[in-house]
């Protein structure tokens, strides 16, 4: 080891005195030799000559004893590099097409991968996560899936199962009032029965959570809350714990504080206890599925067995479907499973840029090496290894490629901020989303594969160097190979360029479509106020109707609210625009009652005013009055859709119909529903978002509500002239004055509610058309480089033509075909990987199919348009050669 | 950081180290040494003989000191170590096995395959 150390302090630190030793060692040598010749006869000059001759190329020995003194690769690397350096800034524009080109691909591909990782692969932090399942159920008559749970279903699963060591049930973001400190807020509630922290493991952060004792009675008296809550509301008060707040006019002791949970409703405030024996009415009704449930297997347990277990048991229940059985999804896929399709789709056209960035790349090196040729020849021919020579291109392509990766993980970086900033996007697990070891990794991965590709390649063009032609030809021949591989290089670009582009027009066709969506009411001028009341939603009771109370606020709100200025009407209901509407069942008089199949329909309470505030279309009957009020004959409207689908070729006005009520927090009261005259058929209307399939609904007058509903929650329309000014602060102001206690947040104008409810898909596509337009940017840039080197290779060639009569228009025809063939190729390349690639898309397809044909002609013509466009120039240049000058460059 | 590879497959080195085995020398004597003692039956590109020397300066195999030549010219001179001497032996024990393998090899007569 010694001599090693020894050798290469010889390098690095005596350099000079080592250099001076072995130029006057091989001088003595040649010395003793001429001595030695001398004694033999000659003169000493002559004998000097000889021993030169003899001792043979001392340049080379030289530099081999160098390259045997230890670390001799360090030094080599270092000339490599300065070389590098040397020929990149000689070229700047090169240099920095080149690293941006890399960067942008190498940024795109490490910030997409690391989103991926952290929302879709990494496991959830809980314990076990990986035996955490959700339980659903499904029936493929009824063609349902997913189908949340019921109170009793839930406790069936809970008392009956033998696969699940914890199982639990929750109910993710609901609301309640926090009043009594300043403004009325709302705040956000997941409420999660007894064993549900135990199933996640989850321990507190401060404080404790909910003993066994709190699941055994109603009311709550304390309450758990967010991370966030704390931190953001109550200000990270350390003394937090004892402290009391009102919720829904409660007074509740604040217990415990969870530690931050960016994976599970990041957004809850304070999460509330949800108890099974005793519980709330609604939560005994079987047929009110709305519970979510999840559960921990026992060790050994697959998630086919317990999916037959718990089918079992569902099967025992009245009113199910025969076939029904439970669907088990784990419980990560469950929380991050909608992300996963407009995910992996950025990611793929992400690593789409990075391809046609390397392709780019690795054309611009290839080009260049061959303007390269006549040095490396003289390089060869002097001596120089091809190792050497192969060597020194890698060392070039590695600095491009280090600058590209270094400068793309920077682009990296700032994306993932952006990302983490950008507003209603609200990735769950986002604000832990950091570049992450796997996600660098591929990145270190993908830039040393370049690297070795982009200098190997131009260096396997050298081993079949023929030094006198190289020399000779200074520069302007190509060999074959390359020939080859540049159009072969220009034809895989314009392929992964056509799979983008499509891909990106298919969204934006489906965008359009959405845009273009009637929703069947005017969004334009319509406001909205979600005002949640803070009577306490679990009546005991659970069927008080809460008419007699609240009707007044109502009825009041609604007269102030329609003559403030600019407002021309307002109306309420409980339909939340953008997200959705209660769910009810139909019961039609004169028809088969089967309790099980009651068919489903979107049920929303509205006043008198409704239709006319949201703009909606009557078609046939009438719509309410002010007279359609608790005392009269009860009444419905119903939707286009719903005629259609129960009244097929009849007229329904005069029909009879029941309502029934399934969701959460209100029931039907009696046995059967009262039966309902259908008086009017209004235009269907998009209750949910604009790309949500639409569904048959029913409206009914609230003053006619006869279930245990008790308008906990409504939302204020307000259809306003013109400008809104100040209409916020009015409505407030307003609305206080009828409840001090009200808390008035979210008023948002419906449109604004609807591209929130788009905003994944606006951003999905937003994300895909900028890479799509970098992308057709890099294969524009390619294409040109490619034709434009090919074109000036034959300079020559268009100038002997020209001379001998070749039209300068059959010039640009030649070079354009040659672009258009490449083109063809490849695009044609490009559609078979768009019929395999767009497949994946078609979750994120609205109304249109992946193979879309008004898509994919405008994404083939719009490449094939900027691809001539690219050839144009050069096209242009060839057809200008002076024949003179070309044959004179020779 | 082997790069015998490269050369004659490490004949060379065991004929410097064998050159040098008998007293320190300097380059050009290590080549005449050489051809004395192979009968000038090895031709040794002269310039060839300073990366040997350099590799096995390297490898530990022998150490240098600077010095005066019999016609007094200033010379570098290459002396075996201790680990050198170790490399001999092995070297040519090596080398007469794979001789004595060789030569039996050719010597062998058809009946005895």
């Amino acid at each position: 080891m010694i001599p090693y150390f020894r050798s290469l302090a010889a390098r690095f630190v005596h350099r000079r005195q080592t250099e001076r030793e072995l130029e006057e060692e091989l001088r003595s040598h040649i010395e003793l030799r001429a001595d030695g010749l001398e004694r033999s006869g000659f003169t000493r000059a002559e004998a000097e000559r000889r021993a030169r001759i003899e001792f043979g190329g001392e340049a080379r020995f030289k530099e081999e004893c160098r390259d045997a003194i230890a670390g001799n690769f360090i030094d080599v690397l270092m000339q490599d590099l300065r070389f590098s350096l040397r020929m990149l800034a000689k070229q700047p524009v090169f240099a920095v097409v080149a690293i941006v080109t890399l960067a942008i691909g190498i940024g795109m591909t490490t910030a997409m991968l690391s989103i991926v990782h952290d929302v879709l692969v990494r496991p959830l932090p809980y314990a076990n996560s990986e035996r955490l399942y959700a339980v659903y159920t499904g029936s493929d008559s009824t063609g349902q899936t997913r189908i949340a749970a019921s109170g009793p279903e839930y406790q069936d699963y809970h008392d009956q199962n033998k696969s699940f060591s914890q199982i639990a049930e929750y109910l993710p973001r609901f609301t309640f009032t926090w009043t009594g400190e300043g403004e009325p807020k709302l705040v956000t509630c997941t409420a999660g029965s007894e064993d549900f922290f135990a199933a996640l493991g989850v321990r507190p952060y401060l404080g404790r959570l909910y003993e066994p004792r709190e699941y055994t009675y109603l009311e709550d008296d304390t309450m758990v809350v967010s991370y966030r809550f704390w931190k953001t509301k109550l200000g990270g008060d350390p003394h937090v714990i004892g402290r009391k707040i009102r919720l829904q006019d409660e007074s509740v002791a604040i217990i415990g504080v969870l530690p931050p949970m960016s994976d599970l409703f990041p957004d809850t405030d304070v999460w509330p206890k949800l108890t099974t024996r005793p519980s709330w009415p609604f939560m005994q009704w079987r047929a009110n599925k709305f519970l979510r449930v999840v559960g921990e297997l026992r060790p050994g347990i697959t998630p086919k067995m317990a999916e037959e277990d718990l089918t079992a048991i569902i099967r025992r229940a009245p009113d199910e479907p025969r076939d029904v059985r439970v669907q088990l999804a784990p419980l990560k896929e469950d929380l991050v499973g909608n992300l996963r399709a407009p995910l992996i789709a950025t990611l793929g056209a992400a690593a789409l840029i990075l391809v046609v960035a390397s392709i780019n790349v690795a054309a611009l090196l290839l080009a260049r090496a061959v303007k390269r040729q006549p040095e490396i020849a003289l390089r060869l021919s002097l001596g120089a290894g091809l190792g050497r020579i192969a060597r020194q291109l890698i060392t070039e392509a590695t600095v491009l490629s280090g600058a590209g990766c270094a400068l793309g993980l920077l682009l990296a970086w700032s994306a993932l901020r952006l990302v983490a900033q950008l507003p209603n996007l609200s990735l769950p697990r986002l604000d832990e989303v950091h570049l992450n070891t796997p996600a660098l990794a591929v990145t270190i991965l993908i830039a040393s594969a370049t690297t070795v590709l982009f200098g190997w390649l131009p260096a396997m063009g050298f081993s079949r160097l023929h030094l006198s032609s190289a020399l000779r030809s200074r520069g302007t021949e190509t060999g074959e190979r390359r020939k080859l591989s540049l159009p072969a290089l220009v034809v895989a670009e314009i392929a992964c360029s056509v799979v983008l582009t499509i891909s990106v027009a298919l969204l934006v066709h489906s965008f359009w479509r959405v845009m273009h969506v009637d929703p069947g009411f005017q969004a334009r001028s319509l406001f909205r106020v979600y005002l949640r009341s803070d009577s306490p939603p679990n009546d005991p009771e659970g069927l008080r109707v809460y008419n007699e109370k609240a009707v007044p606020f109502w009825q009041n709100l609604l007269t102030e609210t329609a003559s403030l200025p600019g407002v021309r009407s307002t109306a309420i209901s409980d339909w939340k625009p953008g997200r959705d509407s209660e769910i009810a069942t139909l019961l039609l008089e004169g028809r088969p009652y089967d309790e099980a199949h009651l068919p489903a329909i979107e049920g929303t309470w509205v006043s008198a005013d409704f239709f006319r505030t949201v703009g909606a279309q009557l078609v046939t009957g009438r719509s309410f009055t002010e007279r359609d009020n608790a005392d009269a004959p009860p009444v419905v409207v119903i939707n286009t859709q719903a005629a259609r689908q129960f009244w097929p070729g009849q007229n329904p006005i005069g029909k009879r119909i029941g309502v029934n009520y399934t969701g959460p927090g209100r029931r039907t009261s009696g046995a059967t529903p009262r039966l309902r005259e259908i008086v009017g058929i209004v235009g269907t209307m998009r209750h949910g978002p604009l790309d949500a399939p639409t569904a048959p609904a029913v409206y009914m007058p609230y003053l006619q509500d006869e279930t245990s509903h008790n308008m906990s929650a409504m939302n204020l329309l307000v259809r306003t002239e013109g400008s809104a000014m100040g209409l916020a602060e009015d409505l407030r102001r307003q609305i206080h004055a009828l409840r001090p206690d009200q808390p008035v947040e979210q008023i948002q104008s419906v449109e604004e509610l609807e591209a929130q409810s788009l905003a994944p898909r606006r951003y999905t596509l937003l994300l895909l058309a900028t890479f799509a337009v970098v992308d057709l940017v890099l294969a524009a840039v390619g294409v040109y480089g490619v034709i434009s080197y090919v074109t000036a290779q034959r300079t020559r060639e268009f100038g002997v033509r020209i001379a001998l009569g070749a039209t300068r228009g059959r010039v640009i025809s030649e070079v354009l075909r040659s672009g258009v063939r490449l083109t063809a190729i490849g695009s044609v390349i490009g559609l078979v990987g768009a019929f395999v690639a767009t497949r994946s898309l078609s979750e994120l397809l609205f109304e249109i199919s992946p193979l879309d044909p008004l898509s994919y002609s405008a994404a083939v013509a719009l490449l094939a348009f900027i691809s001539l466009c690219a050839c144009l120039v050069p096209a242009w240049r060839a057809s200008r050669v002076d024949p003179i000058i070309a044959m004179q460059s020779e | 950081m082997n790069d015998e590879a490269e050369l004659l497959p490490g004949t060379l080195d065991l004929l410097i180290l064998k050159a040098v085995s008998l007293g320190p020398l300097h380059g050009y004597a290590v080549l005449s040494r050489i051809e004395q003692i192979s009968g000038q039956a090895l031709f040794i590109e002269q310039g060839a003989l300073y990366p040997a020397l350099f590799r096995l300066v390297r490898q530990g195999l022998l150490k240098t000191e600077w010095g005066k030549s019999d016609n007094n010219r200033r010379a570098k001179f290459y002396e075996l170590t201790s680990k050198g001497c170790k490399r001999l032996r092995e070297e040519t024990d090596g080398w007469n096995r794979l001789v004595a393998a060789i030569a039996s090899a050719l010597a062998a007569r058809p009946q005895e395959a």
